[in-house]
């Protein structure tokens, strides 16, 4: 046993005890200002005037959200703009997530009094239903019920020689001990897929991880554009990057050297335990969200730091339910923004610290957080909106 | 990196004329720096023809669209992408 967890109905363990209200809109956040205790999303993206395999997607995000092991029960409402699409349908998604043992009470504004008597209604539940949650002891748990998700941003050169490599070692020793890991991003593998292909657990996954990064690089083709003046972002070119396959190559360090279980879409569950690679997009602002989605309880932004000097506070990036934290090898961004930084190993470039000794090191910072202690960015009341990784074209 | 590599990454800002000691091919060569290599940033280890690929990690990161001399800094000046190139598509208006 390693960590304390919230054990839920469905056997997944919980890192955090939050009451979920969506969708997003004036009613959840109304509920969620009253209650403390409660987490909602901030989105434009509820569905109306978008695609039914968009639709999809969201209504795989609401649910994939209340599903989570970080959530104890979910309250949701009938008011969303994209609420009379089958997809979005409040019951569908009442169903899915009730479906995992939780409780789940639906308001509905024509039924309850108008916007107003919904919102009235929300309260009394919430309030409920956090003390209910409150009643919930932690308990001793594996690292098999871990669910990690990571980013990888502004990268520079400590990201390649320490940062990442810790993120590494991290993946292989929770996937070793048959928890899940997540990594993605799909345009930063173009140029690495076929290192990444070599390490899928069958043909039929490689084929899926070159598939993936194929469509992508076709996608970035029809744009007539010269990728470099997209991705490689300016801040990596300023760090040293010259080109996109170089930072493929860097990046792919993150995921450590297990074998990969599978291709998922953005905010899809993984079927078993093992490392999975997540076909999505590096937005900070949607990535974390759909790890949120498919189940994840740590999250994880692995900075560089070239191209943001002057940023002395690091606010989380949006991951709903999970905690978010932030990991730096380099030391002028660990020294400028520290009360921000949950984990550094620059101490590997100076030194002090082997590779191994750092990544045994946020082992135990993740351990310690996934038991209750405050990642940094929990110690900020600030959320930025979510974008959902939505593909199509609106109507 | 890679035996195959035909660039370093400075692990630290590399002077103007300094003569730096790289581990290629099984053995250490030393070569001189021929411009100013900032931390993080790539020397070419080889005289590197034009078109030639460029290789780190092993891979290949792009092809030169300059001849870059052994020593000199190679990046986004002589250095160029191979992939998500649609700018140079068939067919593609520019």
């Amino acid at each position: 046993m390693t960590f304390m967890g919230y054990v839920r109905p469905d056997g997944s363990v919980g890192t955090r005890n939050h009451v979920l209200v969506i969708p997003q809109g004036i009613i959840s956040k109304s509920i969620c200002d009253f209650v403390p205790g409660t987490k909602t999303l901030i989105s434009p993206d509820h569905g109306s005037g978008r695609t039914a395999n968009d639709r999809e997607t969201i209504a795989r995000v609401l649910i994939g959200l209340g599903r989570n092991p970080n959530v104890a029960s979910v309250i949701l409402h009938a008011a969303s703009p994209g609420a009379g699409y089958p997809e979005l349908r409040p019951e569908r998604l009442a169903e899915e997530i009730a479906a995992s043992g939780k409780r789940v009470e639906l308001i509905d504004p024509a039924r309850d009094g108008g916007t107003y008597g919904a919102i009235v209604k929300g309260i009394q539940l919430a309030r409920e239903m956090v003390y209910e949650a409150s009643r919930l002891r932690r308990e001793p748990v594996g690292d098999e019920h871990l669910c990690l998700g990571v980013k990888c941003g502004y990268s520079d050169t400590t990201s390649g020689l320490a940062g990442n490599p810790a993120i590494g070692y991290l993946y292989d020793k929770i996937v070793a001990a048959r928890g899940t890991a997540m990594f993605g991003e799909t345009t930063e593998i173009i140029g690495a897929e076929h290192a990444l292909a070599r390490r899928a657990a069958s043909p039929k996954v490689a084929g899926e991880i070159l598939e993936v990064a194929r469509i992508q690089e076709e996608r970035a083709k029809a744009t007539g554009l010269d990728i470099r003046t997209v991705n490689p972002v300016p801040a990596n070119i300023k760090g040293g990057i010259s080109s996109l396959e170089e930072k493929s190559l860097g990046a792919i360090h993150k995921a450590g050297t297990s074998p990969i279980q599978g291709v998922l879409r953005y905010g899809e569950r993984p079927p078993g335990k093992g490392l999975y690679f997540v076909d999505n997009w590096m937005g900070h602002l949607s990535i974390f969200a759909g790890y949120a989605a498919a189940g994840a309880n740590i999250v994880m932004f692995q900075l560089g730091g070239g191209g943001v000097a002057g940023r002395t506070l690091l606010e989380g990036s949006p991951s709903v339910v999970v905690p978010f934290l932030w990991t730096t090898a380099n030391p002028r961004t660990y020294a400028a923004a520290r009360e921000s930084v949950d984990f550094y190993s620059g101490t590997v470039i100076e030194g002090t610290e082997t590779p191994e000794e750092a990544g045994e090191r946020l082992y135990r910072t993740v351990i310690e957080v996934a038991s209750g202690t405050l990642a940094r960015s929990e110690t900020l009341a600030y959320t930025d909106p979510v974008q959902i990784y939505l593909q199509e074209p609106v109507f | 990196m890679h035996p195959s590599d035909n660039v370093a990454t400075a692990v630290e800002e590399i002077r103007p004329g300094e003569v730096v000691s790289v581990p290629f091919q099984k053995e250490v060569i030393t070569l001189r720096a021929t411009e100013a290599i900032p931390f993080g940033f790539k020397i070419a280890l080889t005289e590197i023809a034009q078109g030639e690929v460029i290789r780190k990690y092993g891979e290949v990161i792009g092809k030169a669209s300059m001849p870059i001399a052994k020593g000199s800094l190679v990046h986004v000046h002589n250095l160029e992408g191979t992939r998500g190139r649609g700018d140079l598509e068939k067919g593609v208006e520019r």
